[in-house]
């Protein structure tokens, strides 16, 4: 365990622990946009930035993104301090710029007061805000079917050569996963689209309901050693079919006891 | 993007071949596949992404990430034609005008037959002799325009 300082207060922390988990668990609220626990950090969002410092550091301190910072021993840090609160609203100013019609930007930057963006607005500017988590998961998941195209103020997040992605069993992890809430995707008739690529639905053997990809479910007994047939039924017949046999079970256990 | 031949393919192989079987030999395998063909051809990426092992959507991320690789042909001879500050004021703009007329295309465009290819570049380093534009890789400094044929065919 280690002792660091937060906001004044001493706060025992796991070694090796992110700061941002340590800051969240003391139910501080500092905005980021990037960091999900399902993906590593890579600290692109910028906006759990904090500054730190130390007792033998002479008075000065540093910004670093908590969501990148394993906690040291004897560390003291503000999460609100009005450097760090500066530095926070210009990124959101920023934001504002590049996305002004996201809805979680908007609200984030509201939250320390702005609400127009002094900066010229990026001429019809996306929600894409290139925090790389879309990528991030679909790498964690083995997919690798998107990446970061062209550089610079050209760069998109698109599968490669343009085309519909090969590699891509149509999860919906990228889409879920992005705070921004960019990527596109729409289930209609059965089928699903999303990047350009259509997909099959599996359909519940009981009710008929649409669940997951043909090529998700292929991909998941493949890679995760799952039973071919595990897909075949839909979470909800799953549940009443066991409902179904424990209520079996019980009235079993009644008989044996009388 | 075009279709590479057979014969091609085989080059393409022998060139990923020519490098460890690792990740880390991506850059090195496109630098040999574009010093090769002048351009980086689908079929070279597929089967880069296959051999080393890295995942096809990285191999296209790099490939567009490097201003040193091209996903569409280009010519044998590249005319890179300098558009930085000085070159821009002792008149980059003329000779760039000059040269596309010569060759008849615009800048980053490549002629039909495959033989050049206009690149506008900002600074190479030599402003001292400035306007500057680099035919392959011979360096042309103080560049008339009546003289920018002769740099075109090699004189």
């Amino acid at each position: 365990m280690v002792t660091i300082q937060i906001n004044g207060k001493l706060v025992q922390a796991e070694k090796g622990e992110m700061l941002i988990a340590v800051i969240r668990r003391q139910r501080i609220d500092i905005p980021a946009l990037c960091h999900h626990d399902a993906v590593e950090p890579c600290g692109s969002c910028r906006l759990c930035m904090v500054e730190i410092t130390k007792k033998d550091w002479d008075g000065w301190s540093k910004f670093v993104t908590s969501c990148l910072y394993p906690v040291e021993p004897d560390l003291i840090v503000s999460t609100h301090s009005p450097r760090v609160v500066e530095l926070r609203k210009t990124i959101l100013d920023l934001y504002l710029a590049r996305s002004p019609k996201s809805e979680i930007i908007q609200r984030m930057a509201a939250e320390y007061g702005i609400t127009q963006t002094s900066y010229q607005e990026v001429p019809d500017g996306d929600n894409c805000i290139m925090c790389y988590a879309c990528t991030r998961v679909c790498e964690e998941l083995g997919c690798n079917a998107i990446s970061a195209v062209q550089r610079g103020h050209k760069k998109i997040i698109a599968p490669p050569l343009g085309e519909p992605p090969v590699d891509c069993v149509g999860c919906l992890s990228c889409a879920n996963i992005c705070p921004t809430h960019f990527i596109e995707w729409n289930d209609d008739n059965g089928k699903r689209t999303i990047w350009g690529k259509q997909f099959e639905l599996v359909s519940c053997k009981i009710c008929g309901k649409k669940t997951i990809t043909r090529d998700f479910a292929e991909y998941l007994v493949r890679k995760r050693n799952i039973p071919a047939n595990y897909f075949e039924i839909c979470d909800d017949c799953k549940r009443t079919e066991l409902t179904k046999s424990m209520g079996k079970i019980v009235i079993a256990a009644q008989e044996i006891s009388k | 993007m075009e279709k590479v031949m057979q014969n091609d393919l085989s080059k393409i192989a022998d060139i990923i071949a020519r490098n460890p079987k690792e990740p880390g030999s991506l850059i090195a395998v496109l630098q040999d596949i574009q010093k090769e063909f002048h351009y980086l051809p689908c079929e070279a990426l597929m089967e880069t992404a296959r051999v080393l092992g890295v995942p096809m959507s990285k191999v296209f991320s790099v490939s567009t990430f490097y201003n040193a690789f091209s996903l569409t042909p280009r010519g044998e001879t590249i005319v890179r034609i300098c558009q930085g500050t000085a070159c821009h004021i002792k008149g980059g703009k003329l000779i760039q005008e000059q040269i596309e007329s010569a060759l008849n295309i615009k800048a980053g465009e490549t002629t039909p037959d495959m033989k050049f290819t206009i690149e506008i570049v900002n600074c190479v380093g030599a402003c001292a002799m400035a306007p500057v534009i680099i035919v392959n890789n011979d360096y042309h400094g103080n560049v008339k325009c009546d003289k920018v044929k002769n740099y075109l065919d090699g004189k």
